[in-house]
């Protein structure tokens, strides 16, 4: 007798505790859906709701880059290579190399927090799919450029300012703990 | 092994039988022997080493700074606290002092960071049990975590948020704001993860008395983290060996209670998991109140080299205690880094609970155990 009543009750508790769940499960209908219809569907482009912060793929502005080296001194696995000669006709240094692979690169921001002029940074974009592994390796430099060399006094030429600015105003999102 | 059965005259012998390495329920590229009489398991003797990266040896090629992005990897659902294991390990031997804000700062990554990882816990608990609905139910809040972690520090896995010295970017107060919302929305939540899960008959009666682990058994075979508290022990090293602000803060350690059976049991070690959830969430909300201004991070060398020396620091992660040891010779890089994980601990108790418990609960006991296939092998 027991046992039958032992086994009533089991059945209703699971009948029960199936219905509970079923609740939460059935008002998830009248909730807002909580995914999107990713890449087609949505509204607004996903990098452009990424915090500043985000680690996407890096990207190096050549023309504030002082060719100091740091963050190829600090990257842990040695995804930047950068090459630099001396030009005998202007007998100043020019870059001739400044890469990186973005298959090897971990997104660790390490590199970033090394520059002084804010120039390699991270950006939003994550969507690195390509068809050729070649292609993963960035090249920044198609011809040689005389390095950066900061004035004196602060930039005069109003497109330099711009862009002096950008990386200024990334740096401080950065080194902001420091202020 | 062959005998007769009883009176029948005919063979029998054990079945061998592999669970893994590519099986859904072992959580990781994870092998486990088991030799099955029927449904009743006589062994079952897990193999690991399939996900063995070298971390240990990495660490000694790289900068003192250079290996912080690497101890991500050692445990990707809970990144935070390897970062700060090591993070500590060097500001020891250094003798580097970190602000209270820093101090704070890391508190609260590792607390959601310790929510994410228990909502995967519980969730996946639920998955390989048989129940997918309250998996998605759990990943579905982990990604609100992973949306204020990218404010927080960039990145939704690997965060490489701690720096030798304090954190590498200010929380900023929009960022509190919305920690507090989430928080807001979170804990009602957890009611509903028990509707849904944790009180229902059906994974009850799956959980209760199964692979009931003694308290003697658990300090014997090492356990640690939730999985000892379940057992019924007080230990944590948040509390009893304290370390960063945690004495500052108010919070109790949930223990097992053998609710729902014996103390011990795989539904002891779920639950503790969700008191836990509970737990982090208020240390969260003091952590925000208390959070003091300021500078977040010390200055440290670029080239840091700390003295030679070697220290052993123990960190309460989600999955126990995480420990690093870590030597240093008094160059630009670490002579030896040892990580010593809490899920490595646990797969040694499988061999002990095993035998005679049934296929299906060997799963309910891996499960229990929450253990991660990285942080075994490193």
């Amino acid at each position: 007798m027991n046992g039958i009543i032992e086994y009533c009750q089991n059945v209703r508790d699971t009948v029960r505790s199936i219905f509970e769940g079923m609740t939460i499960t059935f008002s998830h209908f009248v909730r807002k859906p909580s995914t999107v219809q990713y890449p087609d569907r949505i509204a607004q482009q996903v990098q452009e709701t990424l915090p500043l912060r985000y680690r996407g793929i890096l990207e190096v502005d050549m023309d504030i880059c002082t060719g100091c080296l740091a963050c190829e001194r600090v990257c842990p696995i040695n995804c930047i290579a950068i090459g630099i000669e001396m030009n005998a006709e202007t007998k100043q240094r020019d870059f001739t190399l400044f890469d990186i692979d973005i298959c090897k690169c971990m997104y660790c921001g390490l590199c970033m927090e090394a520059c002084p002029t804010g120039s390699i940074r991270h950006t939003q974009e994550f969507e690195g799919a390509c068809n050729n592994p070649a292609g993963l390796v960035r090249h920044f430099i198609t011809e040689k450029v005389p390095l950066y060399k900061p004035k004196k006094g602060g930039e005069t030429e109003p497109r330099m300012i711009q862009k002096v600015d950008i990386g200024k105003t990334y740096m401080d999102e950065i080194a902001e703990p420091e202020n | 092994m062959s005998e007769d059965a009883a009176g029948t005259g005919l063979h029998t012998e054990d079945m061998t039988l592999n669970v893994g390495p590519q099986h859904p329920s072992t959580h990781g590229v994870l092998r486990f022997v088991v030799k099955t009489d029927g449904e009743v398991i006589n062994e079952a003797i897990p193999d690991v080493g399939y996900l063995h990266r070298s971390i240990e040896k990495i660490g000694e090629k790289c900068t003192w700074h250079g290996y912080v992005p690497y101890t991500d990897r050692a445990d990707y659902l809970a990144a935070m606290f390897a970062n700060q294991g090591f993070c500590m390990a060097a500001e020891r031997l250094g003798d580097v002092e970190v602000p209270p804000r820093g101090e704070y700062c890391r508190v609260i990554a590792c607390e959601l960071n310790r929510v994410a990882s228990h909502l995967i816990a519980v969730g996946t608990f639920g998955q390989d049990i048989g129940a997918i609905t309250p998996f998605l139910h759990a990943l579905r809040e982990r990604e609100s975590i992973n949306d204020l972690m990218e404010e927080i520090c960039g990145a939704r896995l690997t965060y490489n948020y701690l720096r030798i010295g304090g954190v590498g970017y200010d929380i900023k107060p929009e960022t509190c704001a919305r920690i507090t919302a989430f928080l807001d929305h979170f804990e009602p939540i957890v009611d509903e993860y028990n509707r849904l899960l944790s009180y229902n008959k059906i994974f009850i009666e799956r959980l209760a008395n199964v692979a009931v682990i003694s308290k003697e058994d658990a300090l014997q075979y090492n356990l640690v983290g939730p999985n000892l508290r379940a057992s019924g022990v007080q230990w944590d090293i948040r509390r009893d060996i304290p370390y960063s602000v945690y004495p500052e803060l108010d919070f109790e350690v949930p223990v097992g209670r053998g609710e729902r059976g014996t103390l011990g049991d795989s539904y002891d070690r779920y639950y503790v998991r969700i008191r836990e959830l509970m737990e982090s969430c208020k240390i969260l909300r003091q952590c925000l109140d208390k959070m003091p201004d300021g500078p977040a991070v010390a200055k440290v060398a670029r080239k840091f080299k700390p003295p030679a020396g070697e220290t052993y620091v123990r960190i309460e992660a989600p999955r126990g205690d995480m420990g690093y040891y870590v030597v240093s010779d008094g160059s630009e890089y670490p002579y030896r880094v040892r990580i010593r994980t809490g899920s490595f601990t646990a797969m040694s108790i499988i061999d002990k609970i095993s035998p005679g418990i049934m296929v299906a609960d060997l799963i309910a006991l891996i499960a229990s155990l929450d253990v991660d296939a990285p942080e075994i092998d490193r």
